[in-house]
């Protein structure tokens, strides 16, 4: 039973697409460089990804959009389930730490992609968190550290920037409650600006440790014009660490039942 | 059985399609907040915390005794208020008679998680996330 309520759940708790400050005027061609290259440059606001978490037995869902699901090792995903029966008490966005890829891609805050000749910047509002992805064709450096964002390296295959992302370290989730990961967290974007109001998000996720096999999640960025990136600096006064900490000194209070 | 699995596929649905668009994700609403527990209570503003990364108020609420309760509630952080259409100075004033929509924190503190704030000229702002977004379902 706890895994059908955990896959509604889920399909529930999952972010739905930010539209309501995307443009209404009539579609324009993406706009592009002096170089011809389509420009992604703009402040942008992502969304839901829409993909659930389940094992290889658990039947594709066939509402919301695309029916994906992450498909864990049992093991594993005896882990998600403890996560969703403790309602995201674990969350580690909970304790303002950077949020990871795709994640990142699904917060409610707009970013900044600066587009420039040989490195694409992405500033986003939430936890400060930047990342500069060099298209020069270079490679992942060998010395990278595990880290919350990875280490990230992109491609221009056409009009999509694809960005290959690697480096994580275990400590954050891809979305959805529970959706922990490994170190072996493999991702990979493809950013294709298919108007001037919107980018096609697509992002497929391997973790041989965890997963099954890859599963690609697909979502739309919408152009807000007019806004920008502002400050949000979740550590000011984080209440949320202390009630936590409080309710998990009596876990029936919030366990799911 | 199947009926009250099926009804709550509908209803998770409807969740998913009324979710309004513009959703943020609250730090573990689930476990903080109780999305079954909704609230509404007409108050007297105390006080206001406008700070990340979420804001803060207060109202000073007459239970059923006719007692004056003072209730908290959390919402938006200020980037997020001033995207709904708030403003740091004017919008919310400490001594404004206001009715806010909120769930309860599962604590049975005097806490509860806000959505919509109504002024008595009846002007309505969101104040916070809906229910069940940011994890841990409602």
């Amino acid at each position: 039973m706890l895994s059908g309520v955990l896959l509604l759940t889920l399909t529930v708790s999952l972010p739905v697409f930010a539209q309501q400050r995307g443009a209404a005027a009539p579609s324009q061609p993406a706009p592009r460089t002096a170089e011809g290259k389509v420009d992604l440059s703009g402040v942008w606001q992502g969304g839901g990804l829409g993909f659930t978490l389940g094992t290889d037995a658990t039947p594709a869902p066939t509402g919301g959009r695309g029916g994906v699901v992450a498909t864990y090792k049992p093991e594993a995903y005896a882990k998600v389930q403890e996560y969703v029966a403790r309602r995201g008490i674990d969350d580690p966005m909970a304790r303002c730490l950077m949020v990871g890829v795709p994640r990142i891609t699904s917060m409610p805050m707009p970013f900044q992609i600066i587009q420039m000749p040989n490195q694409v910047i992405f500033h986003y509002e939430s936890f400060h968190v930047f990342r500069l992805i060099p298209t020069d064709g270079r490679k992942h450096p060998e010395d990278h550290d595990p880290s919350f964002m990875g280490d990230s390296v992109g491609r221009w295959e056409g009009d999509t920037l694809v960005v290959d992302v690697i480096g994580f370290n275990e400590k954050t989730w891809l979305g959805p409650v529970g959706s922990f990961h490994s170190d072996a967290l493999h991702v990979i974007e493809r950013y294709t600006r298919t108007s001037n109001e919107s980018i096609t998000y697509e992002v497929t996720i391997e973790d041989p440790k965890v997963l099954t096999k890859p599963f690609t999640a697909r979502g739309t960025i919408r152009l807000l014009p007019g806004d920008r990136v502002r400050e949000y600096e979740c550590g000011e006064n984080n209440e949320d660490i202390q009630r936590l900490e409080k309710l998990l000194e009596n876990e029936s209070l919030f366990r799911r039942k | 059985m199947k009926n009250k699995f099926l009804g709550l596929c509908l209803a998770c649905l409807c969740v998913l399609i009324l979710t309004p668009l513009g959703v943020s994700a609250h730090h573990s609403f689930g476990a903080e907040y109780d999305g079954e527990k909704p609230i509404t209570l007409k108050g007297t503003v105390t006080r206001i915390d406008w700070e990340n990364p979420h804001m803060h108020f207060y109202l000073d609420v007459k239970d059923a005794a006719g007692r004056v309760v003072n209730w908290k509630f959390e919402g938006y952080p200020p980037n997020m208020l001033i995207r709904q259409g708030w403003k740091k100075e004017g919008t919310l004033k400490i001594g404004d008679v206001v009715t806010v929509f909120a769930w309860r924190a599962r604590d049975g503190s005097n806490l509860a998680h806000s959505r919509e704030v109504t002024w008595e000229n009846g002007t309505k702002l969101q104040s916070g996330p809906p229910a069940g977004t940011g994890g841990g379902g409602v």
